[in-house]
């Protein structure tokens, strides 16, 4: 089964509108943060953050997110490299 | 001792204000006063106004006590006289026993019987009308709800209209943060404060309320109020264990899920807005069924992965 997409895929994600899309969910600056630190698995962002990162991510490649690639999204050189991946 | 306030003005003090929106903070302060007396929560005003309730059909007649007694030949007038003197010779008795010239009351779900109170105390007292924001009152409120086990009957008629208890806690807020501030911007008697401001700036504000009420102001207020917690009653739990005021209460509501914050900003904001509160960002556009599902299926896989460690 597909999903359809609600947008078109939309620009690149950039660290820095990563880490303005999160600190905007969290209401916390995550300038200090660095781009490997773990976001999830550290408690950083919480599980609604994360599915509002996954709808972002599926938004903006158009991909659809596999479960075994939940793993890989959990810092934010991870994230850039998933949607540099698959926005290829 | 301080001296007794201008004989010409009300004696009587209202404090007002959604429940969880500091108002035992204030009344606790008040009643360290030397000139003022404020028991824990009497219930007296909401007992008053339940009293004054009718009910008005069609034909325009009130159904209730004033319509009734009217038939009977006791003028509104009167029956509000009465009541009120019945009313206020609790809280004065109380006052005089404390060796106090004055009493403020303070009851948490008052708000939500503001024009019968309003109809039987506008004259008559001064009102101090506390307001704090929405969403951390709705937090609030929620705590109190996991505090008691239950709703009080003034919030059933909002559980009955919203199944969300965060949501229906925030229509609650509307109503009477409303309500309140209608009072204050109508009667030149009311005084409008702000929770925030009071625990940022406790001096600054009392200054205010206390020109306000016409009293002058002990040096050691703040000290004597937060020294005393011996005399219990009904009321906040939580400010009866506080001996600091501090405001680490204030934004509590960012510590909610985003999607929780998206539902209650839509209800709040506009009234937030009106306060002189920053609205709460809302995100742009509606989730259609096929993002919440594909939402719902994150949830079930980040719930899944978080299983396996």
């Amino acid at each position: 089964m597909r999903f359809l997409l609600a947008s078109p895929p939309t620009m690149a994600l950039t660290a820095e509108s990563l880490r303005e899309f999160l600190g905007s969910k969290t209401r916390a600056d995550l300038d200090k943060v660095s781009d490997d630190a773990a976001l999830f698995s550290s408690g950083l962002i919480d599980s609604f953050v994360m599915i509002d990162l996954m709808n972002l991510l599926q938004k903006q490649t158009g991909a659809r997110i596999a479960p075994d690639e939940l793993m890989n999204l959990d810092s934010i050189r991870q994230i850039l490299e998933f949607s540099a991946q698959k926005q290829r | 001792m301080a001296e007794p306030h201008d004989a010409t003005s009300p004696m009587g003090i209202v404090i007002i204000g959604t429940p969880r929106s500091g108002t035992t903070l204030l009344r606790r302060i008040l009643d360290a006063h030397p000139n003022i007396a404020s028991p824990p929560e009497t219930y007296l005003l909401s007992a008053a106004a339940r009293f004054l309730h009718q009910e008005r059909f069609a034909p325009g007649l009130g159904i209730g006590v004033l319509s009734g007694l009217a038939f009977a030949g006791f003028s509104e007038d009167e029956v509000l006289g009465r009541l009120r003197r019945f009313v206020f010779d609790f809280l004065a008795e109380h006052a005089a026993a404390q060796g106090k010239a004055r009493w403020a009351e303070k009851t948490a779900f008052d708000a939500f019987h503001l024009p019968a109170i309003e109809r039987l105390c506008r004259g008559h007292v001064r009102f101090l009308c506390v307001q704090r924001h929405g969403l951390d009152v709705a937090c609030s409120m929620a705590d109190l709800v996991d505090k008691t086990g239950g709703y009080v009957q003034e919030l059933h008629a909002y559980l009955r209209r919203t199944p969300e208890p965060l949501a229906a806690l925030a229509h609650a807020w509307v109503d009477t943060s409303r309500a309140v501030h209608a009072l204050a911007q109508a009667d030149p008697l009311a005084l409008e404060l702000r929770y925030e401001d009071l625990v940022r700036e406790p001096a600054t504000v009392l200054r205010q309320v206390l020109a306000f009420i016409d009293e002058p102001e002990p040096e050691d207020l703040l000290d004597r109020a937060l020294r005393d917690t011996g005399r219990l009653g009904f009321g906040d739990w939580k400010t009866y264990g506080r001996t600091a005021i501090d405001d680490s209460s204030v934004g509590r509501w960012k510590a909610l899920p985003s999607p929780t914050v998206q539902r209650l900003a839509a209800i709040c904001n506009d009234n937030l807005e009106t306060l002189g509160y920053d609205p709460v960002p809302v995100d742009e556009g509606e989730v259609s069924d096929e993002q919440a599902r594909r939402s719902y299926e994150f949830g079930l896989m980040l719930n899944r992965m978080k299983a396996k460690g």
